[in-house]
Order: structure tokens, then C-alpha cells, then sequence
């Protein structure tokens, strides 16, 4: 029984990661070779096509955009979800519960409604095809809110009440006092939105024109439209939007899927 | 207190900015365009009424992108949920490896949609892995590849989008399944209960909450499947949908009223089926 419980579960992972591994795959075969289901074990690996990514052609501009973007956006959130969470959790003023209500509804509206009317405005704005279109919308964003003001709302107002009966400043006591013992909430935050936005590509794709500003997914989703269809080259540039998620989900696994969960099963 | 409020409001400015800027204000315009005629070549806002509602449901192009969306969410959610929930039981125990293969089914899910979009491009292709496994397993696949045929290319794409998404909600139900208390299964095994009747007895109706969220979500998200068609199929072999409608009616013709119109409209069907299935999820969640 446990035998073959776990040949099933061995044969699923196979279906799961076969398509990354394929990609990678190809990648690595030498320019110019063919690309039947026989090269999966091919013996011939070469780095060529990474180098000539790296030397020539519109992928490394790609690649540095979405990551200038989404160190941008994610600082952003970090900051504004973190100063809209506590506004939220600690202080009363008039239209907060309408505010916060705001936040729950703006979840629930599909991102489809949103696309003629923001091309539009980032058209009228002078905005459009600039990297002002990709960072603005996203600095904040209701999921991030919501996480942050369901962390304060465990924490004790003690420290903070000392802070102001200490004379303290409402921004000191924001970045000296509650922002410290945020810190697992905003690593939670800050690797949800930068893998988020790292792999968007709806609203990338629709306000930017030129490949100036293109981020990585929208490029590789448009490079078929440049030539015949060049797999090599496709699957090096799609292991470049690859590898650092890789790379963080490796390091960041359990803050990953807290950020999932908690989002998803507090409701 | 006067400067508590002032800070509360000041803390919560970033928030207010964007929300009106960039969600509520599109989101009426939206709405007034679609009562209008604006187009790239005629940019004035003439109001024509339900005129644009009136021609979608007479549009070919239209209905045939609603019906194959409707294919799309009634026929890949039932599939996803099942299977989610089948490696959420396989893999809710502890046993040495469980992390390795608990990673491995999330992987798809946090990769980019474009990228795997890309990989099944070349998997579904004539020359493709996919092509020549099908062929040898006796399936005779279209001349030339998934997803150059009318026949194969919507389902090639829906089995692509499960294929992707099963690990998230996986992670959700194992959640979910983490919340179930141990004493209730030992009770139920003190009473000689099979592992059947435990799993229609008690962990289906404690998941319930968890599993009516993820139809919910699910919906949401799958009413609005654009990037894989975009990138697979650019629409065509009768696979376009709403929101690939909208995109070519509203940024590639650049009728914009038309399709802040249908836009509307797919916004109501979703907003229908959330009400709907949100009733559902708070009177089954008090039970």
C-alpha cells in the first residue's frame, strides 16, 4: 500500500515539473539542433543561447524593467499597506468603516472592468508607455491592507501608548515602534507582491507600447509576433522570469504559503 | 485626539488616492463609456443609450466568446476543485518526502502564466511532446497541433489552466484540512467508522467553508481568462473568450464604448455568480 502510494505520488510530481524542466531543456540545446522528445536526454547542453540573451536583443532590457518595477512597487507596498493596515487596525476618524469596507469590495472587482477605462486615463494622463503607468496603480493594493491590519489587531498598544505618553510623534512611533514588530507580516507582504507583480502581465501589457519600458512577461508574450517562432530563444528568456521565483520560493517557502492561506481562510 | 484624527486619515492617504484614482474612477467611467459611442476615430462622448448592449447580444463575435467562456469556467473549475482536493488528501500526513512533493504540485501555480502559456505552446505543437504522446498512446491528434484546431485548441487550454492551478487550491484545502480537530477522527474510529464514511461525515461537510471559498475565487478568476488565449491561440480555432473580446474590441480596434460595454456585462454575469455562490458560503459556514 505504501508502495504504491508513493509510485502515484512520485508519477504526479513528474507531471507537475516536467513542463519547467522542459523548458530548461530546450534552453540548453545548441543553436540550430533539433527539438524532438528525444534531446530530453540528449547529451549535448550548452549556455549559448543564455549568452547571446545576455549580449544582444531586447530580453536583458526586460528582465532589468521588471526588476527596477517590482522593487518599486513592492518598497511602495510595504510602506503605504503598512500605514493604511495600521490607520485601519488603531485610530478611529470619521468614513474609516466605509474606508475599510472599500478595501473588502475593491477585492471582489475583476480586474477585466478595469482595462479600456485605465488605458484611458494613463493615455490622457500622459502616463501611457511609461514606467510611472506600471508602478502607480499597484502601490498599494487591498489584499496587502488586509493583511497588515488583521497582524496589528493580535499585537498589544502598549508600546505605542508608552511612545505618546513619552511625547513621541505619530510618524516616529509608525516607523520606530509598530513598523519592528511588523516584520513577518511585511516579509509575508513583500514576497507576495514581488512575485505578484513580477509575473503580471495584464495591466503591463496594455499600458506599455514600446519595448523601452516592457516588462518580462510582456515581452516574451509578444516575441512570437517579432519572428517565426524561435523556441530557443523563448524558453532562455522564459528561465529568466523563472529563476528568481525559483529562487525565492527555495528561500521563502513558509512565508509564501502563509501569505496564501492567511488571505484566504480568515475570510 | 483632533491630531489622531488627522493622523488616521494621513496614514490612510496613499490608500484614498489610489482607490479613487485608479480603481473607483475607472471604474465609473467605465460605465458611462459604455452608454456612449467613443472610439479612437470619433472621441466625443455621444450618449446612444442601451444601443451597444443591444448590438453585443446581436454580435456573433460576442456570443461565441461568452459561450466559450461559460465552456471555460463550468468545465475546468469542477475538474480543478477535484483534483485540489484529491492531492490535499494524499498529501495530509505526515510521511518523509511530503514537503518535496507538496512544493513540487505548488510550483506551477507561483510561476508566471505567460511562461507556461509559452511551454505548452511548444508542448501542444505538431513537433511537440504532448503532439507525439497522444499520437503514440493512439489519440489521433489534429494535423497540425492542439492548439491550431477548432476541435482541440479551447480544451488544450483548459486542461493547461488545470494542470496550472491544482497546487494553489491544494495548498488552501490542506489549510482547511489542518483546521479539522483529531479528536473528532478518533472519536469516529473508537466507533468503528470506515475511512468513507469518515471522509462524507466528517472532513467534507468541516471543509465545506474552505471549498465553497475556492469555487468562489475560482469563478472570479476564471470568468476573466484572457492571458493563456492571448498568448496560445491570440483567439482564434474557436477559442476566444469575454475578456479577449474586450481586449480586441477595445484596444486593437479601439472601440472603447462598445467594449466598456461588454465589459459590464461580464461583469455582471461574475457579479451574479459571486452573490449566488457568497449566499451559499455563509449559510453553509454557520451551519
Amino acid at each position: 500500500m505504501k508502495i504504491l502510494r508513493y509510485l502515484l505520488l512520485i508519477a504526479i510530481l513528474l507531471v507537475m515539473v516536467f513542463p519547467l524542466f522542459w523548458m530548461f531543456r530546450v534552453s540548453l540545446l545548441p543553436t540550430g539542433s533539433g527539438l524532438t522528445p528525444k534531446d530530453l536526454i540528449g547529451p549535448s547542453i550548452t549556455m549559448s543561447i543564455y549568452y547571446d540573451i545576455a549580449t544582444s536583443g531586447n530580453m536583458l532590457k526586460y528582465f532589468i524593467n521588471s526588476t527596477v518595477v517590482g522593487m518599486i512597487v513592492t518598497g511602495g507596498n510595504i510602506l503605504f499597506c503598512f500605514m493604511a493596515g495600521y490607520a485601519f487596525s488603531r485610530f478611529k476618524f470619521i468614513g474609516k468603516n466605509i474606508l475599510f469596507y472599500s478595501v473588502i469590495l475593491v477585492l471582489m472587482i475583476p480586474a477585466h472592468i478595469l482595462i479600456i477605462p485605465l488605458y484611458l486615463l494613463m493615455f490622457h494622463l500622459g502616463l501611457y508607455d511609461t514606467y510611472a503607468a506600471l508602478i502607480l496603480p499597484f502601490l498599494v493594493n487591498p489584499i496587502g491592507i488586509f493583511l497588515i491590519k488583521q497582524y496589528i489587531d493580535t499585537l498589544p498598544s502598549s508600546m505605542e501608548e508608552a511612545a505618546r505618553i513619552d511625547g513621541a510623534g505619530e510618524f516616529h512611533i509608525l516607523l520606530r515602534v509598530v513598523m519592528p514588530l511588523c516584520k513577518p507580516a511585511l516579509a509575508v507582504l513583500a514576497i507576495q507582491v514581488f512575485l505578484t507583480n513580477w509575473n503580471s502581465f495584464l495591466f503591463p501589457f496594455i499600458l506599455t507600447g514600446s519595448d523601452s519600458v516592457r516588462t518580462l512577461p510582456v515581452g516574451l508574450a509578444l516575441y512570437q509576433g517579432h519572428q517565426a517562432i524561435d523556441w530557443q530563444h523563448l524558453m532562455a528568456g522564459s528561465a529568466l522570469a523563472v529563476i528568481p521565483v525559483l529562487v525565492i520560493f527555495l528561500f521563502f517557502q513558509r512565508q509564501i504559503v502563509s501569505g496564501i492561506t492567511a488571505g484566504a481562510i480568515k475570510q | 485626539m483632533k491630531s489622531r484624527q488627522l493622523a488616521g486619515y494621513l496614514f490612510a492617504s496613499p490608500w484614498i488616492t489610489i482607490l479613487l484614482a485608479f480603481w473607483l474612477f475607472p471604474l465609473l467611467y467605465s460605465l458611462v463609456l459604455g452608454f456612449t459611442d467613443y472610439r479612437l476615430m470619433k472621441p466625443t462622448f455621444d450618449w446612444v443609450g442601451f444601443d451597444n448592449y443591444i448590438r453585443l447580444f446581436s454580435d456573433q463575435g460576442f456570443l461565441t466568446a461568452l459561450k466559450n467562456t461559460f465552456i471555460f469556467v463550468l468545465g475546468t473549475i469542477p475538474i480543478t476543485t477535484a483534483i485540489s482536493l484529491v492531492f490535499a488528501l494524499l498529501l495530509n500526513r505526515n510521511f518523509p518526502g511530503r514537503t518535496i512533493f507538496r512544493s513540487g504540485y505548488f510550483m506551477p501555480s507561483i510561476t508566471s502564466l505567460v511562461v507556461i502559456a509559452l511551454i505548452f505552446s511548444n508542448l501542444y505543437s505538431r513537433d511537440g511532446y504532448l503532439y507525439l504522446l497522444a499520437d503514440m498512446l493512439g489519440i489521433s491528434p489534429p494535423e497540425n497541433g492542439f492548439l491550431l484546431s477548432n476541435r482541440t485548441s479551447l480544451a488544450a487550454i483548459m486542461a493547461m489552466d488545470i494542470w496550472m492551478s491544482v497546487g494553489y487550491y491544494m495548498l488552501l484545502f490542506l489549510a482547511g484540512l489542518k483546521s479539522i480537530p483529531e479528536e473528532l477522527y478518533e472519536a469516529a474510529e473508537v466507533a468503528g467508522a470506515s475511512a468513507r464514511r469518515k471522509f462524507f461525515s466528517i472532513t467534507l461537510p468541516l471543509l465545506k467553508p474552505v471549498l465553497l471559498f475556492i469555487i468562489v475565487i475560482n469563478t472570479i478568476k476564471s470568468f476573466q481568462v484572457f492571458i493563456e488565449i492571448f498568448v496560445m491561440t491570440r483567439g482564434r480555432y474557436g477559442s476566444s473568450t469575454a475578456v479577449y473580446f474586450i481586449y480586441e474590441t477595445g484596444l486593437s480596434r479601439f472601440e472603447f464604448g462598445y467594449a466598456s460595454a461588454a465589459a459590464y456585462i461580464l461583469f455582471f454575469i461574475i457579479a451574479v455568480f459571486s452573490v449566488v455562490q457568497l449566499g451559499l458560503l455563509k449559510q453553509r459556514g454557520i451551519q
